[in-house]
């Protein structure tokens, strides 16, 4: 799947990326708005992924982050979170960008749809594990703060791209 | 390359107004169910199972068991006993309980007036997963 080596060298780097992002995020905490809201930098590395890789490699990466960062932080149950929500956001991302005309969604919205559908997997995994439906009611907190962390992700993921999209311009055709 | 596209603009707004509405409606659903209830207890047994009062004026409810008299008052977030022919009146002077899991106690007339349920604060946590 990987042939390139070049490709398959900076796909390590972005996992790297992703994995050190995600445990730095994981030690800061934010004093403002809910618990277990997070800022969702790592989406910033799974957009760039997605945008300039494709959809298959975006999920790569979103599964190998959840996973490595499950081996570094050491708590497998915020495992499942971690990957229900990446999985989640990930295919909707990448419906939102490829299926969906690019003139309806810019990065923007792209990540912010990215945003609320990783609350909402990670939600989904606490009611299976809870069995208690009461947890979506916390959504839309999540979802008010989803909006701010994905809009600067957005647009973070924007100029990242528009550089990177020069030095691997081959993958814009073939995507999900 | 346009800064927010027209289609991010509606997706944002979209999304406040829902969940500001969803925020508002789980707000006023949670208000309203209130699974507290009283629990009067006579000799160990479930004797009766009485609400919270709707409105502010409070109700009363007089028990009479071959242990002797009380008569309860029902406010609507506080329970008490206002009289007992019991010999000592300790339930009389404990006042009211208002949270999950307190009790009156009143020997003598072998009764005890518990309120059950969860609180509306949501249960204390014991632990979280992270």
């Amino acid at each position: 799947m990987l042939k390139d080596i070049r490709t398959m060298i900076f796909m390590a780097l972005l996992v790297g990326l992703a994995l050190a992002i995600s445990l730095f995020e994981s030690v800061i905490p934010i004093p403002f708005v809910a618990p277990g809201a997070k800022l969702g930098l790592s989406n910033i590395v799974i957009l760039v992924t997605l945008v300039v890789f494709g959809f298959r490699r975006a999920l790569i990466v979103a599964c190998l982050k959840s996973v490595l960062l499950m081996l570094v932080t050491g708590s497998v149950s915020s495992m499942f979170f971690s990957l229900a929500g990446a999985l989640f956001a990930t295919t909707v991302m990448g419906i939102a960008y490829f299926k969906v005309s690019r003139k309806v969604f810019s990065l923007i919205g792209v990540s912010i749809l990215g945003a609320v559908a990783h609350n909402f997997g990670q939600l989904s995994v606490a009611y299976i594990v809870m069995h208690n439906p009461y947890v979506y009611s916390y959504l839309p907190v999540l979802v008010l703060a989803g909006l701010f962390t994905g809009f600067f992700v957005g647009l973070s993921g924007r100029y990242v791209t528009a550089n990177l999209k020069q030095h691997f311009p081959q993958k814009e055709k073939k995507a999900l | 390359m346009r800064f927010m596209t027209r289609g991010d603009k509606i997706l944002v707004v979209l999304l406040v107004v829902a969940s500001l509405f969803s925020f508002w409606l789980v707000k006023e659903i949670n208000s309203k169910i209130d699974s507290r209830y009283i629990s009067i207890q006579v000799n160990g047994e479930e004797y009766e199972r009485l609400r919270f009062a709707t409105s502010d004026e409070p109700e009363h409810y007089e028990l009479e068991t071959q242990f002797g008299r009380n008569l309860v008052e029902i406010g609507r977030d506080y329970v008490r006993v206002i009289e007992a022919d019991c010999p000592d009146k300790l339930d009389v002077l404990q006042g009211a309980i208002t949270r999950p899991g307190q009790v009156i106690v009143c020997l003598p007339n072998r009764m005890i007036i518990e309120i059950r349920g969860e609180a509306p604060d949501g249960p204390v946590i014991d632990d979280t997963v992270r």
